[in-house]
């Protein structure tokens, strides 16, 4: 025992002297730069949208950075930002978030992508009493629970889709629908169906079918079979990314028959370029779109963003990597309004927050959700086999009409 | 009891007070170094029944998942309808004071210990007749069910999860809430360690190695290995659930796939873990544990992206090069440090005859 005693104490001692050295920790402020922290994920089954979203992120650090950066007390900082991938896991979420603070010494944090996640990271934010500026935790329930160092630029879930019904019965002369849903089983798209519900009791609608659907799902044929046989007049479809590939995929495959397909996540997902014409007609909720009218001096109007996002990471911007500039956007602001770095100050600066942006108005509610912006439906329309995205509501930016009801797939070519 | 010998006394004393001092000492760690204590607690269960009962399990994430859930949902429903704090979008939400934060903690990680232990009295009942690579896959299929299930159950959340209840502001000290869920879990950790090290000086473990060795030729030798192995997979569950009600707590979030029942990181890596450290042995999941979380704190970060490529390329070092584990390894290289003696004669007429 002896020996692998002596063994076992060079390693503990070994161990010691590695984590004291290490525990000297960062500044909030560093020389010229303002260090934020992220946990994003870069790998599991968030990772494209988490890369959107870092995407965004990096896009507004350079573009602050080039033109001039933020000026506090008459000194001009950086913003740098510390990443992290949380594996696109809860757990491993909120043990980073610790680690930003506490070992890296962050003072101002920037959220992750997915509703579920930012559930995972707040309460740890909330404790240390840092600021968090997110732009991709829409879940209504992260509004609710009195959270003060959260602030989210966009609008909650729930109200992604409720305008789809809305349209759908106004386009039933008023009369209630009966409505298909099927919805992953996460923060997030159970709030878009909390929505949903809200909208049909509203509404006079019925619904009539109300499926759950698996995380990392790549297969809904056993919803689809029954929206075959029952004929609902909307079909309501959530589950990120992958929710909205594998609808299009599996409802083209079985030509399912529906009036209206309403979804989420299709420009994340890419819709348009990876299934073409098969995509067509989907209705999609958005918080953003290049088209609308917003405008700011850093990026221009959305048009000029999305064509300087596409050439520097050789693709449309989708309204993740949107939001999470503006995150940056309002940090710098705030960051100009407190002309301080105490974080108290700082998120003093956040709740008077009320800006114009490229992505769209940002004045925070009570509960830290932005409520100046509303949300966006485009419907993805071809001319040929060229497809894109057009704004159908609200009426003040669409550009094209809202096609419905989408044509039967045998008198589709 | 066996006396203890006093080298052992020394560095058992060592490490208590290491770990006593830890929070301390690393102040900004404290939520790593409580990681590191549930992952030693997962890692020594583990070896009980992969290690010395030759059962390998992948079903000790289903009492984890458990005895979080059931921690949460006690320490909420104690006060207040837990239907309404879990209920979607959490329009209402309560507040619990300090006392009813640590009265609800406090039952409910009784109810999280006894609860995943019933359960697996039940469950071993119906499956420990299972062997080898049934038992594996049949466990594997009970984590992944369950969560599945709390993914559909409304009253715990469903898949909006389940936000556990906040640490009580009125403890206005920030260090508080890392330092309590830290003693918390060191205190699971010395309990787990105390009671396996009681097991591994008893006939206990001499049965499960009868079983891991020959099931058949110790059921005729007139033991009762069916009871044997429910009693011990009962035990694994008591401390699992236990483990996963202060992780439970220390997170704030449960996810039924992605935190509680999560077979496809813990689940995994106590198993990995315990083979990293060696398996059947009483320290080798502690090194193991403790080596794999440095690794993975340390190099993770660095290698963004690619932390699951190196993890892969870690588990086939492993098994290629430690198959027995590090402290596999180490007996095979100084087996005299075990207590193992070996005629050196005996070894070189081997050798000749080879």
């Amino acid at each position: 025992m002896n020996k692998l005693a002596k063994l076992f104490v060079t390693f503990i001692s070994a161990i010691t002297l590695a984590l004291v050295s290490f525990t000297s920790s960062f500044a909030k402020v560093e020389g010229e730069y303002i260090v934020l922290g992220s946990a994003i994920s870069l790998t599991g089954k968030y990772s494209s949208n988490g890369v959107h979203t870092q995407n965004g992120y990096n896009m507004a650090v350079d573009r602050i950075n080039k033109m001039g950066g933020v000026e506090v007390q008459g000194k001009k900082y950086k913003f740098e930002i510390i990443y992290y991938d949380d594996e696109s896991n809860p757990k491993r979420a909120a043990q980073l978030a610790e680690r930003l603070i506490k070992q890296d010494g962050v003072h101002y944090m920037l959220g992750p992508y997915s509703s579920g996640l930012t559930k995972a990271i707040a309460p740890v934010t909330e404790k240390y009493k840092i600021p968090m500026v997110e732009a991709n935790g829409a879940s209504r329930s992260l509004f609710t629970k009195g959270y003060k160092y959260l602030f989210a630029v966009l609008s909650p879930a729930n109200q992604y889709l409720e305008v789809a019904i809305d349209l759908a019965v106004e386009k039933n002369g008023g009369k209630g629908v009966k409505i298909a849903q099927a919805f992953e089983q996460d923060a997030f798209s159970q709030d878009v169906r909390l929505g949903i519900l809200d909208a049909a009791k509203r509404t006079g609608s019925e619904i009539i079918i109300d499926d759950k659907l698996p995380k990392e799902l790549n297969d809904m044929a056993a919803t689809l079979a029954k929206v075959k046989a029952v004929k609902p007049d909307v079909l309501v479809v959530s589950g990120h990314t992958k929710g909205a590939l594998t609808a299009i995929r599996q409802i083209s495959e079985m030509k399912v028959d529906v009036p209206m397909l309403a979804m989420t996540h299709c420009d994340a997902a890419k819709l348009s370029k990876q299934h073409g014409k098969k995509s067509e007609f989907a209705l999609c909720a958005s918080q953003w779109h290049k088209n609308l009218s917003y405008k700011d001096k850093f990026f221009g109007s959305g048009k000029k963003y999305a064509k300087d996002f596409q050439k520097e990471f050789g693709y449309d911007p989708p309204y993740q990597s949107a939001e999470s500039s503006a995150a940056l956007l309002v940090f710098k602001d705030a960051f100009e309004r407190a002309n301080s770095f105490d974080r108290d100050a700082v998120r003093d600066a956040l709740v008077d927050t009320e800006m114009q942006t490229f992505y769209g108005n940002i004045k925070f509610g009570p509960g830290g959700q932005n409520v100046a912006k509303p949300m966006i439906l485009f419907q993805v329309r071809c001319k040929g086999d060229d497809c894109e995205n057009r704004v159908v509501a609200p009426t003040k930016w669409a550009s094209d009409k809202f096609y419905h009801p989408i044509p039967k797939w045998s008198e589709r070519s | 009891m066996e006396k203890v010998k006093q080298k052992d006394l020394i560095l058992y004393s060592g490490l208590i007070i290491l770990g006593l001092a830890a929070p301390y000492l690393f102040s900004a760690f404290k939520v790593q170094l409580t990681y590191l204590c549930v992952l030693i607690v997962l890692a020594m269960t583990w070896n009980l029944q992969g290690g010395e009962m030759g059962y390998n399990t992948f079903g000790n994430i289903l009492f984890y998942g458990l005895g979080m859930y059931l921690t949460a949902s006690v320490q909420v429903g104690m006060f207040f309808p837990l239907a309404e704090w879990t209920e979607s979008g959490g329009e209402k939400t309560f507040v619990h004071t300090t006392a009813q934060y640590f009265q609800g903690i406090g039952v409910g990680l009784l109810v999280s210990a006894i609860i995943p232990a019933i359960i697996a009295g039940a469950i071993g009942y119906a499956i420990l007749g299972l062997r080898g690579h049934y038992f594996a896959i049949c466990t594997l299929g009970l984590g992944i069910a369950a969560g599945e299930i709390a993914g559909g159950i409304e009253i715990i959340g469903a898949g909006q999860g389940f936000t556990t209840p906040p640490f009580p502001a009125e403890i206005v000290d920030t260090e508080a809430r890392g330092k309590f869920f830290y003693f918390l879990s060191f205190a699971l950790l010395v309990g787990t360690f105390v009671f396996v090290k009681y097991i591994y000086g008893s006939r206990f473990k001499l049965i499960l190695n009868a079983i891991r060795d020959n099931e058949d030729k110790a059921e005729a030798m007139g033991i009762q290995t069916m009871k044997y192995k429910i009693v011990g997979w009962m035990c694994s569950a008591f401390f699992c659930g236990l483990a996963g009600g202060i992780m439970g707590g220390l997170i704030g979030y449960i996810d039924s796939t992605d935190v509680a029942f999560d077979g496809r990181e813990m689940g995994v890596f106590m198993v990995l873990m315990a083979i990293l450290g060696g398996k059947g042995t009483l320290w080798g999941p502690v090194i193991g544990a403790t080596l794999f979380h440095f690794f993975k704190e340390g190099l993770w970060t660095l290698i963004l992206g690619w932390q699951y490529v190196a993890l892969g390329v870690l588990i086939v070092v492993i098994v290629v090069y430690f198959p027995e584990g590090l402290m596999g390894w180490l007996r095979e290289k100084y087996p005299e440090k075990f207590g193992e003696v070996i005629d050196d004669k005996d070894r070189k007429a081997q050798v000749e005859l080879k």
